[in-house]
Parts: structure tokens; sequence; C-alpha cells
């Protein structure tokens, strides 16, 4: 276990006596991919937030290596445990493809540009005169630059077509199963959630484990 | 990538953000060293006092220093009445209370004549003129210019007699203001003699050769006569020595030296005296010559044709105050600009900081980051502003010095009518403003450009900072 949620409650500091989660508890190992579901403002994105060391909980406690993320610092806890990627990909906008990349640490960009897809005609361009699904290829090659164990991903392919999204599911997998990776996607998207090890739903601030989804069916 | 590698990114990427703050910083660095400049500006000016001159030195009473006298004489006297050295105490009743009543007189105001003779004797001085103070005196039986429009009712009602050693060296003669019209001009041996103005001598129908009487403004007798020797025109009118037309420049009448203390029955008022250097080439050594004179120099002000020896009021002193408000309003208002730009700037850069703290980079280290930008620019700006700076502060300084002047011209214009007096002041006229940059002023206006960065975008970064990570992607998405 490289990640836990340890009974964790929050609350928005304007609205403090009503609890958007509830003592959510949950634990994620390296080399699993790890999908989070749940309708609009079930406080699905708040518990990745709170994974990230983005925000503090009211109560109880995010560990990592069994450790509260408290105790080194959320910081600390942001630049070596955990990678970002967000629906909005979140690239500098005055860095070139490559130099995005090296933000995440990286000395070798080129390879992981590569691991993505990238071809290296567009490395030294702006990252935004890339498209969106090749945006969204840099930042997941940010996150793989920094080394850290957990990838924490919010809704990776709101923004993208059905053909790319597939390709970044791929690579989200690949992550997970072949670099042992803890790889946590918060989504909406009933395909990525499927193609996930382990569904957990976010249901009115509660945490639970759930089967897949029926796709001709079924709704989130 | 580190801070430095990232913030050099953004400075030379974001050329527009860049250049607007490249050009506000360098705006207030030059403000910030025109004002300095300004405030040690050295304004050569030119009056008629130092152009009458020449090669000569003017003699004149330290007015601070009279009063610190009138403070010694008063502590030697202590609480007896009494007069020591023209200062005079008395105990008086007014109103059922005793009161002191403290005066000086001519004795405390006038120049010694031993001292006069101590520097005329020195070698190189190879003559001197005594001018006494504008004595006012009643004229009898003849009559003064007066402005019809004018109330005479708080006016003494007299005329001014300027007594003089040797007329042709009084101070409106060597500012080439007086002439003689006709006659000729009060010489040494004279005695009872008067040189009169051509409007008076005109109202009055005097000619050189007649007699004209005065007496004390207070009483009718005795009456002094002086004959007229000459009589005298003016290329501008003389100032009065005080408003009211006992002052004003036609009723100016130049006498021999003792005439005044005769016609006002009182003792001489010698003002100043003037010590004409024969050799102009040995001026520097004259001069020298006379600073080692054993004289009480604390008694008075040496004025050579360079400004005062000694303690000669700047004319400009104002200049200083007004360049240190503007350095004040400056750094004011370039605290509100820049922090409005950081503003701006930080507020536009949200997605950028919530992409950073995501990364795990702390607080601090982005916002040094966003000082280190302000600083390359602000480098840049300043370097720019130093090669620029010497002529913006020489135009600065000119252009304060002529809005002095116009302000002068428009205070002298309001209260033009408003006093008894058609008189034109002495004209000051600048011939020259130095402004000059420093190294200090470089490393002064460095620093405060330095500080004012530091300042805004801490204040700036106020509002962003507080919120946390989260919050600050939420605003992104």
């Amino acid at each position: 276990m490289i990640l836990q949620a340890k009974d964790l409650s929050y609350a928005y500091k304007t609205k403090k006596d009503r609890l958007v989660l509830k003592q959510v508890s949950a634990e994620f190992e390296e080399g699993r991919f790890y999908a989070v579901v749940g309708s609009s403002g079930s406080g699905k994105t708040t518990f990745l937030s709170l994974l990230a060391g983005l925000d503090s909980p009211v109560d109880g406690m995010v560990k990592y290596m069994d450790e509260d993320i408290q105790r080194k610092g959320l910081n600390y806890h942001r630049k070596h445990h955990i990678s970002l990627v967000f629906q909005n990909y979140n690239l500098i906008d005055y860095l070139t493809t490559e130099e995005n990349v090296r933000l995440g640490g990286s000395k070798n960009p080129g390879s992981l540009l590569d691991k993505v897809s990238i071809p290296c005609e567009d490395w030294k361009r702006n990252v935004l005169q890339l498209s969106g699904g090749q945006q969204q290829r840099v930042a997941i090659a940010r996150a793989l630059a920094s080394e850290a164990r957990v990838l924490l991903a919010d809704e990776p392919t709101g923004n993208l077509d059905e053909d790319t999204t597939q390709k970044i599911i791929e690579l989200l997998k690949k992550m997970a199963h072949e670099h042992g990776k803890c790889v946590i996607v918060v989504t909406h998207s009933k395909t990525l959630a499927n193609e996930a090890d382990e569904i957990m739903e976010i249901d009115r601030g509660m945490l639970k484990k759930r089967e897949k989804f029926k796709l001709d069916k079924e709704a989130i | 990538m580190n801070l430095l590698q990232r913030a050099w990114c953004s400075v030379i990427r974001k050329p527009v953000r860049s250049i607007l703050l490249l050009l506000v910083i360098c705006i207030i660095s030059l403000l910030f060293l025109s004002g300095m400049a300004s405030q040690t500006a050295n304004i050569a000016t030119k009056d008629s006092t130092r152009q009458a001159i020449g090669a000569g030195f003017l003699m004149t009473k330290n007015a601070e220093n009279e009063s610190k006298r009138v403070e010694e004489l008063s502590l030697k006297l202590g609480d007896k009445e009494g007069s020591l050295e023209g200062y005079h105490q008395k105990k008086e009743l007014i109103d059922g209370q005793t009161m002191w009543r403290t005066w000086t007189d001519n004795v405390f105001h006038c120049i010694k004549t031993e001292d006069i003779d101590k520097i005329a004797g020195v070698e190189g001085i190879s003559d001197y003129n005594i001018t006494t103070a504008p004595t006012r005196v009643k004229a009898s039986e003849f009559e003064r210019i007066e402005d019809p429009d004018v109330d005479q009712t708080n006016d003494f009602g007299g005329v001014a007699l300027l007594g003089n050693r040797d007329m042709k060296l009084d101070a409106n003669v060597l500012s080439g203001n007086v002439s003689i019209k006709e006659g000729h001009m009060v010489a040494p041996s004279d005695k009872d003699v008067c040189v009169i103005s051509e409007e008076l001598a005109e109202k009055n129908g005097l000619k050189v050769g007649d007699t004209i009487g005065f007496h004390p403004i207070k009483e009718e007798e005795p009456v002094s006569e002086a004959k007229i020797i000459g009589i005298y025109q003016v290329k501008e009118k003389m100032t009065p020595y005080m408003s009211g037309d006992t002052y004003r420049s036609e009723n100016v009448i130049f006498t021999d030296l003792h005439f005044p203390e005769k016609a006002e029955q009182d003792t001489p008022l010698f003002e100043c005296a003037y010590f004409k250097v024969g050799n102009v080439d040995d001026y520097e050594s004259v001069k020298e010559r006379i600073k080692a004179l054993d004289l009480d120099w604390e008694l008075y002000d040496l004025i050579d044709n360079n400004g005062n020896l000694n303690t000669m009021a700047e004319n400009f002193n104002n200049l200083e105050n007004i360049s240190e408000t503007m350095l004040w309003i400056v750094a004011g208002g370039s605290f509100v600009i820049l922090f409005l730009i950081f503003l701006f700037w930080i507020r536009n850069r949200n997605n950028e900081i919530g992409v950073l703290l995501s990364l795990g980079i702390s607080k601090s280290k982005i916002l040094l980051q966003i000082v280190t930008e302000a600083f390359m620019i602000g480098i840049i700006a300043i370097c720019i502003s130093f090669v620029v700076a010497p002529a913006t502060s020489q135009a600065a300084a000119t252009y304060l010095v002529g809005q002095q002047e116009e302000q002068a011209q428009l205070e002298k214009d309001a209260v033009e009518g408003q006093v008894s007096t058609e008189y034109k002041d002495v004209k000051l006229t600048i011939t020259g403003v130095q402004a000059e940059v420093t190294k200090d002023m470089l490393i002064v206006d460095g620093l405060g450009i330095g500080a004012l960065i530091i300042l805004s975008t801490s204040a700036a970064s106020i509002l962003i900072f507080r919120k946390n990570p989260k919050n600050i992607l939420s605003e992104m998405s």
C-alpha cells in the first residue's frame, strides 16, 4: 500500500457545517489503475485534491508509505510523492514542449516525450502550438518526469475526442502496469472507468467500491 | 528547470508584458534621478547686486548675528533697565501691567567705521564707499512724488535720503541703473549736498545749484539744507526699501555720507560698504588679505562677485524642498503603479502559479521567481535610465526653476496694485541651471527601485498567495 486515505472529512470554509466528504477511507497500491467516479459535486475532485496535498482535510489524514503527508509538508508531498494531470492540461504557456517536461524534474525530456509519442520536431515548439491530445500527452510526460510513484489525474480525457481518449487510456494503463505506478483517475467517463483495475464511487460524500459499468444501459 | 531559467524564459517570451514594465521602471528611475539631481542643482543667477559688485567686495551686517547679539546684550543687562551697544530695554506700564519694551537703534545696526577703515587699508583696495540705510525725512517746502490713487494714511509722508561717501561707487550707479543727467555725483569731499531724481526736479521746478530743506519726520525743526549738485535718471525704478511713497524710486535723494544723520537728527546708520579692487588680476589675493584681517567676521556678510563669502542666502533654496516633495510623490505614485501592474501580472498568471504549486514548488519560490523577473527587467530599465538621466535631469531642473520663476511672477502679479508702489523688483536673471547625476545618486536610485519592486510584488502577491493551491486550481478549471 503506497497511499492511504484514512477517515477523510472535508468541508468548505464558507459552509463548515456541510461535509463534502464524510470519513472516507481508501487504500491504493502501486502497479494498479484506479478510477474514482461520481456525479457532479459528489466530492471526487476534492478527494483527489486531498490525496494530492493541494488542500487539508478537516478531519482524518492522508498517508504516503504509512506516513502522514502533513509531517514532511504538503509541498514536499506534491514534489516527491505524486504527480498530477489535469483536464485542461495546465502547461506553462511561455515554455516549449521540452521545457514543460523538464519542469517536472527530468533531465532527459526527449525519452519521456518519445514514450508519449510526441514527435521530436514538436519538442522545441511552444506548447500551445500543439493539439489538445498532444498537450495532454505532454502533461503526462511531465507527470512521468517527476519519477513520483503515484499519478493523480483529474478528468484527463475530458476535453479529448474518442481516438485520443483511447490513446490516453492506454498510456495511463501502461504507466500503471508497465511502469509500476499507482494511477488514480477521477472521471466521468464510463469507458475510462471500465479500463481501471478498481472503480470507486463517491456518493453524497461517502466512498464505496463498485462493479464495472454496463456501457449500453448504465449511466453515472 | 530552475527558478532563474524559468524567470528568464518568462521575461524573454512575454515581450509585451516585459516592455511595459521596462518602460514604467525606466520612467520611475528617471523621475527619481531627476528629482535627486534637481535637489543639488547649481543655479547660476545674476542679480543687480552681484552685477554691481564687479571687481570689488560688498560688506553688510549679518542679520542672523544681529538677532544673536540682541539675546546676548539682553542677558548681559539682566533684569535691569538700561542700554548697551545700541540695545535698549525698559519697563513700561501697559494696561496696568509691567511689560518690557526692547529696541535697537542706529548704533546697533551701523557698520563700525574702524572695520571699514581696516578693509580700506588693505593692499590692493584702490577706493571705497560707504552707503547709509535709506533714511526717511520730510521735505521742507518742496513736494514729493505721490501716487494719487493710493491711500497714504500709513505712509510716513516723506522722502528717503541715501547717503554715500562716494556716489560713483553706490550699488545703483555701479549696476548702471542710475546715471547723472545734469551736474555731478557726490564726491568724498562734499558736504550738505544732494542729487535728486529728474521727476522730483521737474515736479518742483528744481535745478542744479538750488537748495532744498529737510526736517525729521516727527518734528518741523531743525530744517537741514542741502545744495542740489546733480539730477539723476534711472533705467528701471529702484527697489523700494519698504512699501509706501516715502521710499519710491523718484523720492530717493542721494546725499553726502553724513547728511542723512543731520537731517534725521540721529546717529549715523551705515548699512553697507563697498571696496574696489584696483587691479582685477589681484582679486583673489586681495580677498585672502581681507579674510586674514583681525575683524569680528560674525558681524558681517562679505559678498564678492561670485556671491557671499560667508552667509549669503541662497535664492533658490526652495528648489531642494520642491525636489524632495517630488521624490516622495514619485515614490508613492510608483509604489501604487507597480503594485497595480504586479497585481494584474500575478492575476494573469493564475494558471502558471497553480501548475507550479501542483508540482510542489513553494509559494515563496514562486514569489521569488516573479521578483527575479521584475529585477531582470528592472536592471535593464535602470541601465537605460542611467544613460538618459543626465539629459532628463537637466531638463527637469530647468523646468522646476522655470516653474518657480513663473510662480514668483504670478505671486507678484497677484499683489500688484495692493501696495502703494509702482516699483519694479530687482531682476534676478537665471543664467544657467546645472544638474549633475552623481554615482551616489545612481546607487540610491538602484536601491530605491529595488525596494519598490520587492514591496510592490510582495503586496500584490498577498491576494493570490492567501489562497490554497486547490482554490487556485479550481479557478483555473
